[in-house]
């Protein structure tokens, strides 16, 4: 448990050190396609997530927001 | 002549044209209007081998789009679920009988063979709402609402999710919860805990209806690393308080030496269980912790998508997931997508083959399959292509393997002459359309 | 062929000669000079193919472009995909009355700070940025045009 956190705490601090890396609003060509998403198929998704929730005892996990084409 | 046909040549010289003909304002040439609505649907089929579950189910997601980036999204599901799953009994070398969760008829099953329970022909129906707008210039926010209803089951809960975009976009951080609450019906009652199971027509031993909430919550970051790399990273919580046993699942009661399961006296006359068999117990709490990783990578036209899941909780189960899809353009117009998806699970503290009367009776014990020790595989290919009409469609068909082992201070006497672990094969074949 | 089509030939062709719209591969990151238009409000509307809210913002330049042309105003759309093909597919579905400029190397935006997709700059007479705008929301339509005009207005200051 206490590893866990160690290890969450760990991804969100070097995320800290993001703020250099990325790329320009106009550079999101390759970002914006739909199979570059971090959901391509929402209903895919939904499906899996059910049949393992149903077969195994781990659920979810997946987060959601960011990527994309950045536009408005 | 109308304006209209004055300027009626293709569109790249449609604004020249008018303007030389000095016609004032002139028809403005229609956009393609962006289409409001977007259909998800899919048919799915999930079968297990020989009597074991078979599902089949439709699902639909429509979305309707509303000025500046406003989403209204509405989903249903239909399953329809037949066949049968590991009671939790064990095989024996003799025919075993055993009531029914109804408490109204009796099954047998033949010697050697693991002891299903086929009471499971149930349809069950979900729904889902949702909505989405920007908050701001860089936030977003999403709210919905879900229920689902089968027979012995009804789901209510709603959620909400917060993204918001920093560096540029290239960062982004977002929170989310959902809070479901969950109340069973089981057929005949739900069990009183670690007690036998009786003879048909009896239901001294039956508690009423059960329920139990969930609460998860979830912290994620996603950053783009390149212009053909994103990657994500997530904390998740859940929490579950209530009924959160299988009022159908048993241990069988063996003799602490040979493991064999015990017999049990039966009434004239009256039929029932032949062997002692008791229902099962699980907390009535579990806390579980999960971390999560994805990357998106493309190459090429090729996009290599890989996630990292870890799981733990307080009941001592420990997961880890890889999942990994590689998407492959073929043509102008399709793709293929090979799947692989590795997860390795350690049993729950309470997990035990079958009960020992050489030992007290425990407090929580389950001989449930999915809370076992076992390793899975998924193999799976996709196929995708663009329709004559602009549409997509896809089909996916996948093998999911799950292959378990009983942990050998569990295994007694007999017992380990046996196969004891229910390994599941099943077949995966989805059908999608988006329209 | 009857007079009617010989005279629509003809226009085609003085169209297509006058035509701002390439009608070959575009080229790679043309320099503008704003210079060039002194005495003009210049419109700066950077765009993608890829960009969801640039088809709704390519009808409403159309109709900033119908109303306000007489008056002085220049829109000029500058593309940055990086694809070739991608820019000319997006102007089939959406056409722009507008001039197209393609920035593909993303010179310009940098040289502006673009911030976010679309992004849009309003130049007065004088040269000088009088306005950015991150985005395109359908509910701020009337304020960006309301930028627009008091653009128009200004004197240009000698």
């Amino acid at each position: 448990m206490r590893r866990t956190i160690g290890v969450a705490a760990a991804a969100l601090l070097f995320c800290a050190g993001c703020s250099s890396m990325g790329v320009e609003p106009w550079e999101r060509d390759i970002l914006a396609k739909d199979e570059m998403q971090l959901t391509t198929d929402e209903l895919e998704a939904a499906t899996d997530d059910h049949i393992y929730f149903s077969k195994e005892a781990s659920s979810g996990g997946r987060g959601f927001g960011g990527g994309g084409c950045g536009c408005n | 002549m109308s304006r209209k046909e004055n300027c009626s040549i293709s569109a790249a010289l449609a604004a020249a044209t008018c303007t030389l003909l000095g016609s004032g304002v002139p028809a403005p040439v229609d956009a393609q209007e962006e289409p409001l609505w977007d259909f998800n649907t899919s048919l799915l089929y999930y079968g297990e081998d020989g009597d074991r579950v078979k599902d089949f189910s439709v699902s639909a997601i429509a979305r309707r789009m509303f000025v500046d980036d406003r989403f209204l999204t509405l989903s249903l599901t239909v399953d329809g679920l037949t066949g049968a799953t590991p009671s939790g009994a064990i095989r024996q070398d003799v025919p075993q009988t055993f009531t029914r969760p109804s408490g109204n008829a009796a099954y047998t099953v033949p010697p050697e063979v693991l002891p299903l329970d086929d009471t499971f022909k149930d349809t069950r129906v979900a729904l889902g709402a949702g909505w989405q707008q920007p908050v701001g210039e860089t936030s977003l926010i999403n709210v919905g609402a879900s229920a689902s209803r089968e027979y012995d089951y009804t789901h209510v809960g709603v959620n909400a999710k917060m993204a918001r975009d920093f560096n540029q976009r290239n960062t982004t951080l977002s929170a989310g919860f959902a809070y479901s609450f969950d109340s069973l019906d089981p057929v005949g009652g739900a069990p009183t805990p670690l007690t036998p199971m009786l003879d048909v027509g009896d239901t001294s031993n039956r508690l009423g209806d059960q329920d139990k909430d969930v609460l998860d919550l979830i912290i994620g970051i996603t950053q783009v690393l390149s212009r053909n790399l994103v990657v994500q990273a997530n904390y998740s919580y859940s929490k579950s308080d209530g009924y959160l046993t299988d009022p159908y699942k048993v241990l069988s009661l063996v003799d602490g030496t040979t493991g064999d399961t015990l017999l049990r006296t039966l009434t004239p006359g009256v039929a029932g269980p032949s062997h002692q068999f008791l229902f099962e117990n699980r907390p009535g709490e579990r806390t579980k912790h999960s971390i999560y990783g994805q990357v998106k990578y493309y190459m090429n036209g090729k996009v290599l998508d890989a996630s990292y899941r870890y799981m733990t909780d307080d009941w001592d189960i420990d997961s880890h997931t890889v999942d990994l899809r590689y998407r492959i353009p073929f043509g102008a117009d399709s793709y293929f997508e090979p799947h692989l998806r590795f997860y390795t699970q350690s049993e729950a503290e309470f997990y035990q083959l079958s009960i020992p009367d050489s030992q007290p009776l425990p407090g929580f014990a389950s001989a449930d399959y999915r809370l076992g020790n076992f390793d899975a595989i998924t193999a799976g290919l996709k196929y995708g292509w663009r329709t004559r009409n602009d549409n997509e469609m896809s089909v996916r068909v996948e093998a999911y393997r799950q292959s378990g082992t009983v942990p050998s201070s569990q295994i007694i006497g007999n017992q380990a002459a046996r196969d004891n672990y229910p390994d599941l094969n099943a077949v995966i074949v989805q059908v999608g359309y988006r329209f | 062929m009857s007079k009617l089509q010989v005279l629509r030939g003809l226009l085609v062709t003085l169209a297509l000669a006058a035509s701002p719209i390439a009608l070959t591969a575009p080229p790679a990151g043309d320099a503008l000079d704003i210079s060039e238009y002194r005495d003009k409000v210049v419109l700066l509307d950077f765009w993608a193919s890829w960009c969801v809210p640039c088809r709704r913002s390519f009808p409403w330049l159309n109709t900033m472009h119908q109303k306000y042309a007489q008056d002085g105003l220049v829109i000029i759309g500058i593309n940055v995909d990086q694809e070739p093909g991608d820019a000319a597919k997006f102007l089939r579905a959406y056409p722009a009355q507008f001039e197209i400029s393609y920035d593909t190397d993303g010179v310009l935006a940098k040289e502006y700070g673009v911030q976010a997709m679309p992004s849009s700059f309003v130049i007065g007479r004088d040269g000088q940025v009088k306005a950015r705008h991150r985005g395109f929301k359908v509910k701020r339509q009337e304020e960006y045009e309301a930028t627009i005009v008091a653009t128009l207005q200004q004197e240009k200051v000698e």
